[in-house]
């Protein structure tokens, strides 16, 4: 039987890529093969940019209220299709069927945002600078924006960005994760179906070749990315020799402090969502848990941590049974593995083992790991430096409120921290002293509602403006000064 | 089978609105007098499922609600019996609607107890349909108090 190659969506059509660069699209869950992805080239981008290029004229001018009426269109489809989209996900990531609903939603919520630009996008106004004299402000959008975007929220990322940039009259070009394509041909399709004019939106699989291309090409007047701290960095710094802006979201380490007068059977349901949720695959997640209290309050509560991951049920996200699906691919599995090994051999306990698979249902192991917690971890450690991007969770022991939010600042990630208490002191002390732009009170997973920016800080952003929202908005136009006087 | 996911909970409320659906629509053909009750509690459970369903796309987010765990609920406790003897007789299949009726409301508001932890809607929603079914087991009762009444 013939295997899909997917297209690429350029100027309003499904076209093949100029390449004969294929990978393989596999489902994580039942290593079978989905489809292939062409890696496409130089000159594919660069028809897709000029397609963007092309059309930007034109949509610049559309009407505010009639750009928007596009994404009215989007929103109704979205939601006719809301199961199809969430299984395009689970398929070809692996996360759970509800986890990929809920990413669907906020996809959607994106867009939903994204409709009210004729109000976000309105300038302001002062009369009378001078006698007789006016000065106003107004947005203007500045021509191609573009998207290189991560595995993890395949279907979601790249609508942080998308639906603002062309709700503010640009266009744009997505670049998906070669890893996690088809979310987002599921996407394009409705783009296609809603009309819009050709080239306001396009599509170009690929990897490596396309993502360098697309940052050098002199079209392109800003990149937004979510992906790796040093490809991150690199797409900076990149992105500064041409001036070109960037919204580049990146790693995160997570801690999560856990009082001694946290409501523990209440936390406990977000902390497995923290840690073990998306497989730990999200750059919001839970990575180090920092406990503080006796002897007493901590055994209870990490046995109690331990017992609720080990009973998470393990397998394909198409099961509606299943808590956790597999990791994405893989590469990604034994990338897990060797920090779990490099934990064992800097000194940490594993309490649970993760690589002891307990999984629901006829699954191949290929990308299986079980929900992993590790005690005894120091603050030098691996397991409680690096990213890991499984699940996995670091237990550390600290003092006080003051010695775990110096350990959270002494970390170079700044994405996201929660504490968990009933004490509105700890709880402010927390919020106001802590450096990462994420912060949870009694929230394992900090995620932006779509009205809100995205934070995040030091190693996990670089740019002057997040994504989504009212700074989405900013990011994607220039203000333009008048100053007027009328003889 | 236990539901420990909203997955779960989606397909069983799918699964039981459907399966009391089906014994209207049998009781509907077989009982032509009363055909438009039975066919309109038929529609209402497919309002139901589909008032839940909305409920929980509508609310779900992937950090604060997808990986809900339940607890306490399990199917074995919420079984149907919508298969009518040939030769049942029309109190007799009312009596079986009460029972599942019963079944389904418990259901319900036992899934409204225990996901206290979602956003309120989808407590709320479940606690809805338990009490508009309440309603409707008066009606029934009250079907079969006439039916028991007419020569």
């Amino acid at each position: 039987m013939s295997v899909e190659r997917l297209k690429n969506f350029i100027n309003g059509e499904w076209v093949e890529a100029k390449t004969d660069e294929l990978v393989e699209i596999r489902n994580p869950a039942r290593d079978t093969l989905l489809c292939h992805a062409p890696m496409s080239t130089r000159a594919d981008v660069d028809a897709a940019v000029k397609a963007a290029q092309d059309a930007f004229h034109d949509w610049r001018n559309t009407p505010p209220v009639a750009r928007a009426r596009y994404l009215h269109r989007l929103v109704a489809l979205m939601e006719e299709k809301f199961n199809e989209l969430s299984v395009v996900q689970t398929t070809e990531h692996g996360k759970t069927i509800d986890e990929s609903r809920g990413e669907t939603r906020r996809g959607i919520e994106m867009v939903e945002v994204a409709t009210g630009i004729p109000s976000l996008l309105q300038g302001y106004l002062l009369e009378d600078i001078a006698e007789g004299v006016d000065e106003y402000a107004i947005y203007q959008p500045l021509g191609v924006f573009c998207c290189i975007a991560p595995f993890n929220f395949p279907f979601m990322v790249p609508l942080w960005f998308l639906p603002y940039a062309i709700a503010c009259g640009n266009t744009f070009v997505v670049k998906p994760s070669p890893r996690a394509p088809m979310s987002q041909v599921a996407l394009f399709k409705l783009f296609d179906e809603i009309g819009l004019p050709p080239g306001v939106v396009n599509l170009v699989h690929g990897a490596r070749e396309a993502a360098e291309r697309l940052l050098d090409h002199p079209h392109i007047q800003g990149v937004t990315f979510v992906g790796t701290t040093q490809v991150g960095r690199q797409i900076y710094e990149r992105c500064g020799e041409t001036g070109k802006r960037v919204i580049a979201q990146c790693g995160a380490k997570n801690f999560i402090v856990i009082m001694p007068d946290a409501e523990v059977d209440k936390a406990m349901v977000s902390l497995m969502a923290s840690f073990f949720g998306n497989t730990g695959q999200r750059c919001l997640s839970g990575a180090n848990l920092l406990v503080i209290g006796d002897d007493g309050f901590y055994r209870r509560f990490v046995d109690r941590f331990v017992q609720a991951a080990a009973s998470l049920k393990v397998g394909d996200g198409l099961d509606p049974t299943v808590q956790m699906g597999p990791l994405q691919n893989a590469a990604a599995k034994r990338r897990v593995l060797e920090i779990i090994e490099r934990g064992v051999a800097e000194g940490a306990r594993l309490t649970l083992d993760g690589r002891k698979l307990r999984l629901v249902g006829e699954v191949p192991e290929t990308c299986f790991l079980n929900p992993t917690v590790f005690e005894d971890v120091i603050p030098g450690m691996a397991v409680a430096r690096e990213e890991i991007f499984g699940p996995v969770a670091s237990v550390l022991r600290v003092k006080d409120l003051d010695e775990a939010i110096g350990l959270i600042n002494a970390s170079p990630y700044g994405n996201a921290s929660s504490i968990f208490t009933t004490n509105g002191k700890w709880a402010r002390q927390f919020q106001h002293d802590v450096d990462p732009g994420n912060v949870g009170i009694n929230v394992g997973i900090v995620a932006p509602m779509a009205f809100f920016p995205f934070g995040g800080r030091k190693d996990s952003f670089f740019g002057v403006l997040h994504g989504q929202g009212k700074e989405a908005c900013r990011f994607f136009t220039d203000p333009k000064i008048v100053i007027e006087r009328w003889f | 089978m236990k539901l420990n996911t909203m997955a779960a909970v989606m397909n069983f409320v799918s699964r039981m609105e459907s399966a009391s659906s089906a014994l209207y629509l049998t009781c509907a053909e077989r009982y032509p007098p009363l055909k438009g009750k039975f066919l309109s509690l038929a529609t209402e459970n497919q309002k139901f499922e589909k008032m839940v369903q909305q409920k929980y796309f509508g609310v779900i987010t992937d950090a604060i609600e997808a990986t809900f765990s339940f607890e306490l609920l399990d199917t074995d406790d919420y079984n149907l019996e919508v298969v009518l003897p040939e030769n049942a007789t029309l109190p007799e299949v009312l009596r079986r609607a009460l029972e599942i009726e019963s079944t389904i409301i418990a259901f319900y508001l036992k899934a409204a107890e225990v996901s206290t932890g979602l956003m309120a809607d989808m407590p709320r929603a479940f606690r809805k349909i338990a009490e508009t079914r309440k309603e409707r087991c008066l009606a029934l009762e009250a079907l079969a108090r006439i039916m028991q009444e007419t020569p």
